[in-house]
């Protein structure tokens, strides 16, 4: 176990890396930091005596190194923008974000699980046929429809729900729904297979032939075996919340990394979107490797 | 029972609703009925033509410049099919030719393959596709590659996976002992196994590059006017909710047609290529 744990860590360490010259290649290879900085008419001297300054003019790998370096000692740089430590910024922004994703990922469990075992419980029936249509369905939905409709729906219409920011708890409510529902066909069917595998299966037999009562079987004996794939897609999906956030936030103005990401990106400010891209792909590649962890705790055929 | 008759549903209702978008779009410069960047600003926001305000003229209505919506849903039809169409195309080559590699010769190239393809799962994509979209520009093509060099990791896991499941079988090795070189048996042996799969893949695919671009357009980093979009038409209609649905629920629909009809068509093939017995 040790091993194993020591080796998809090396591994996470150079995906890391890996992802961090991108991130920085992608922003500094397509954007001119100087120009972006001076904005509009701004003459060449200008450009050259702020690349003298922030240290534009060293070649790309001295940069990279440079901010590397700061990066691991927490200094994720300065805004151009809006003149405050990076770090700062993200601080603010990233408890909004990260309680919108956790929230929409227990969301979409809960409906998934309730679904699916449902439908394992009764095949082919209405209940199964609803689940299955309605995975179907959802995964034709863009979230930005979906956020939109929820808006108009509850918000507007209805007058039930706020429609922007998050003043209590209840701003909450729809931009979660919005951002969990795309998981849910995927996490349904995981489970509806899971369970339907699990509930003919010789250990769930005998449970039954004990005669353990069918909540017992299906909950304790049955749900602890499917539920093994969903946990680790479930983390999985966690991270795809947390970049893709971008939409739900901007729909329903909820100041998270999403937001700060595309108002970063309108404004060219480049420490910032490199930061926020390394930050969420850190993320995916921590929920990755605990996912994994998971998996070989549970199940020892994963070690090899 | 139940797996054949939702396969022949679904892939005849899935079949014929994408049928008719793609001939949405391949006919759209002949039969659309005005030219969708026309602007007529004292038509402005007519209604479609059942609800009262509304005319033939403009059977579906306009929006806010006067823009006639059928026509723009007509040429917003070629952005969508083109975007899925071509990034499809070009992450499956990426995606199988990498996956091929992987699987079949195995060690350190599986290695690397490997690392890459955990590199680019890592990476948010809607993130990094606005960042090379926003400074690079967004002429179609530029999409078109950023999203193709986005969406090949599907396709490289399960090419790489079922090349070796493969490549481990008798007729492989046999044909390797006639002395046939790596290529023709990576041709002749591996590559008709591999396209029920990958063609499952390419729809699932074919769905999120269309969504993807969607979204890019509807946070104004997409596709630009005059061209169009079913994303952008969102967009500009997203202020118009209240007291104008019809211009936000119109592309909406469209949107959610393609991708349904995709999809369906996608799960109907996951059936089809799936041996007997599995749920």
């Amino acid at each position: 176990m040790l091993t194993y744990f020591l080796r998809r860590l090396l591994l996470t360490a150079a995906v890391l890396f890996a992802t961090s010259i991108i991130a920085f290649l992608l922003v500094h290879l397509t954007a001119d930091p100087a120009s972006t900085m001076a904005g509009e008419g701004a003459s060449a001297s200008d450009l050259e005596v702020i690349r003298e300054t922030y240290g534009f003019n060293r070649p790309l790998y001295v940069q990279y190194t440079a901010w590397l370096l700061d990066l691991l000692q927490g200094d994720f740089g300065r805004s151009y923008y809006l003149r405050r430590d990076v770090s700062e910024i993200l601080a603010e922004r990233i408890p909004v974000t990260v309680t919108l994703g956790v929230s929409a990922l227990c969301f979409s469990i809960v409906v998934s699980l309730t679904l699916g075992v449902c439908a394992a419980l009764r095949p082919n029936s209405i209940i199964d046929r609803f689940a299955l249509w309605l995975a179907v369905a959802g995964q034709a939905l863009p979230s930005f429809l979906v956020a939109i409709g929820l808006m108009y729906v509850f918000g507007v219409y209805m007058r039930l729900l706020p429609i922007s920011g998050v003043s209590d708890w209840t701003g909450y409510i729809l931009p979660v729904v919005a951002l969990g529902y795309y998981s849910t066909p995927s996490l349904m069917r995981l489970t509806r297979a899971g369970m339907l595998e699990a509930l003919q299966s010789d250990h769930v037999r005998t449970a039954r032939a004990y005669g353990l009562s069918p909540w017992r079987v299906t909950i304790r004996h049955a749900l602890r075996h499917a539920i093994l794939p969903v946990v680790s897609v479930a983390a999985v999906e966690l991270g795809f919340m947390l970049g893709g956030s971008i939409i739900v936030e901007s729909v329903f103005s909820l100041k998270g990394l999403g937001y700060l990401a595309w108002e970063s990106i309108q404004r060219a400010d480049i420490q910032v979107i490199q930061s926020i891209l390394l930050l969420v792909a850190a993320s995916y590649a921590v929920l990755t490797l605990c996912a994994d962890l998971l998996n070989a705790a549970l199940d020892p055929r994963v070690r090899h | 029972m139940l797996i054949r008759a939702r396969r022949h549903h679904s892939l005849v209702i899935g079949s014929v609703m994408l049928a008719m978008v793609i001939l949405m779009a391949l006919l759209s410069p002949l039969i659309a009925p005005y030219d969708p960047a026309l602007q007529d600003l004292e038509n402005r926001f007519s209604p479609p033509f059942w609800s009262e305000g509304g005319s033939t003229e403009h059977i579906l209505g306009t929006d806010n410049l006067g823009r006639d919506i059928l026509s723009r849903i007509m040429w917003g039809s070629q952005t969508s099919l083109i975007i899925g169409l071509l990034t499809v195309v070009m992450s499956g080559v990426i995606g199988s030719a990498l996956g091929i590699a992987a699987g079949y010769f195995g060690g350190r190239l599986d290695m690397i393959v490997t690392f890459l393809v955990t590199v680019r799962l890592s990476l948010p994509v809607v993130l990094v596709a606005l960042v090379v979209v926003a400074v690079l520009g967004n002429s179609l093509s530029l999409m078109i590659a950023a999203i193709g060099l986005l969406l090949w990791d599907r396709f490289a896991i399960v090419s790489r996976s079922v090349t070796r499941q493969l490549a481990t079988r008798e007729y492989i090795i046999a044909a390797r002992c006639f002395g046939s070189s790596s290529a023709r048996v990576l041709i002749r042996e591996l590559l008709p196994n591999l396209y029920g799969p990958l063609l499952v893949v390419a729809s699932l695919e074919m769905a999120n590059a269309v969504l993807l671009e969607a979204s890019l357009s509807f946070l104004g980093l997409g596709v630009q006017p005059p061209q169009v979009s079913w994303g952008l038409m969102v967009a500009e209609a997203k202020s118009q909710l209240l007291f104008r649905p019809w211009v936000l629920a119109i592309p909406s629909v469209a949107l959610i047609w393609l991708v349904l009809s995709i999809n369906l068509v996608g799960d109907a093939l996951r059936d089809i290529t799936t041996p007997e017995g599995r749920a």
